[in-house]
């Protein structure tokens, strides 16, 4: 195999890049400077003046994105570890995720028709509100861009994590389940890390539906594919 | 702590391992059936009946399901870069998608949060 140095550059990048931000956000705090706003601008700020299409970026880098795969086999740690929960409180947390996705799916689909966007960005918006190993597959199942979601999930973490924190204080929530579910179901895992802010009960029901509305999603495929 | 530092990696490494055969063996399973799920799905089933049947306690994979979900994003970063390509749909299309997000974001959260608040605050009246 030919060495390819310009597509290990950005191999290099992408992780320097990550590493940097990571350290920056540890030490600062500001949310601005959070890896998930950080990294992608420090990659574009690079790639866009250089001319770099996606196909040659993606090259050497799009293994990481198959290491989704194994981030999803991961997930059974805290859907195990929280069955307690689960066992107790899984009528309110299976209602509210239901309502969640029900809002997501309809809203951004609504939304979207609205204000007539492209069908293909329609359908990639659609599952935007759930964890990105999820949310890729569900795309693809839906004839949506999965590379797409996965963009839109960013901004949805991004913002849902700033929205979520205005919200609790005008929402009367005077449960750890309802602020938890709140940050799981609209936010991923942006909002989980927003919500082990607020407390650790709220993070843990955060990162338990945040996981199982993933699951939810997916498994509604098919009836999806069919009505969208 | 600098002690564990020597046999941590390793460890790391090895739980990893496991999570990533997990996938594989998750895979080929989905492949055989034929059913139309992810292999990652297949693998967290997988994982599941482990830890009831017992012959695995989620202890033992802490360290690595910890670090994967820690790193999530390095792993999606590629698909980001994406826009890339969408230069012109982001200039034509790119705030009315940002509107998109928001507003069905901030209903997502108020949908969820008072659904569950309601049926939590329901529960409670009659259980009492």
């Amino acid at each position: 195999m030919k060495l390819e140095p310009m597509s290990l550059f950005w191999l290099a990048l992408t992780v320097a890049a990550y590493l940097f931000s990571r350290w920056l956000y540890g030490r600062t705090g500001r949310y601005l400077l959070s890896p998930l706003v950080l990294v992608p601008a420090l990659l574009l700020a690079v790639a866009i003046p250089l001319h770099t299409a996606y196909a040659e970026y993606a090259r050497n880098t799009h293994w990481l994105i198959g290491v989704l795969g194994p981030v999803t086999v991961a997930f059974a740690v805290p859907i195990w570890q929280q069955r307690a929960m689960l066992a107790r409180h899984w009528p309110a947390l299976l209602l509210g995720m239901l309502a969640g996705s029900l809002a997501s799916i309809s809203s951004s689909w609504g939304l979207a028709h609205l204000l007539a966007l492209d069908e293909s960005v329609s359908l990639s918006l659609v599952p935007r509100s759930i964890t990105t190993p999820f949310a890729m597959p569900l795309a693809h199942d839906l004839g949506g861009v999965p590379e797409l979601t996965a963009v839109f999930v960013m901004f949805t973490g991004v913002l849902g994590a700033v929205f979520g924190g205005l919200l609790l204080r005008v929402l009367p929530l005077r449960t750890s389940l309802a602020r938890g579910a709140l940050f799981g179901v609209g936010a991923h895992g942006a909002g989980v890390s927003r919500a082990h802010e607020v407390g650790g009960e709220e993070g843990s029901v955060a990162g338990l539906v945040m996981v199982l509305t993933g699951l939810l999603n997916l498994f509604a495929a098919p009836l999806l594919a069919c009505l969208l | 702590m600098k002690a564990t530092v020597s046999n941590a990696l390793p460890r790391l490494l090895a739980e990893l391992c496991a999570l990533f055969v997990l996938y594989f063996v998750g895979g080929q399973l989905v492949a055989w059936l034929g059913w139309p799920i992810p292999a990652g799905v297949m693998g967290m089933a997988l994982l599941l009946m482990l830890f009831a049947v017992g012959a695995l306690k989620p202890g033992t994979l802490q360290r690595g399901a910890g670090w994967l979900m820690a790193q999530m994003l390095l792993f999606f970063i590629p698909a980001l870069m994406s826009l890339l390509d969408y230069g012109s749909l982001m200039r034509s299309e790119g705030w009315r998608i940002l509107l998109v997000i928001a507003l069905s974001t901030l209903v997502v959260m108020v949908v969820t949060a008072l659904t569950v608040e309601l049926v939590c605050r329901w529960s409670l009246r009659h259980e009492a």
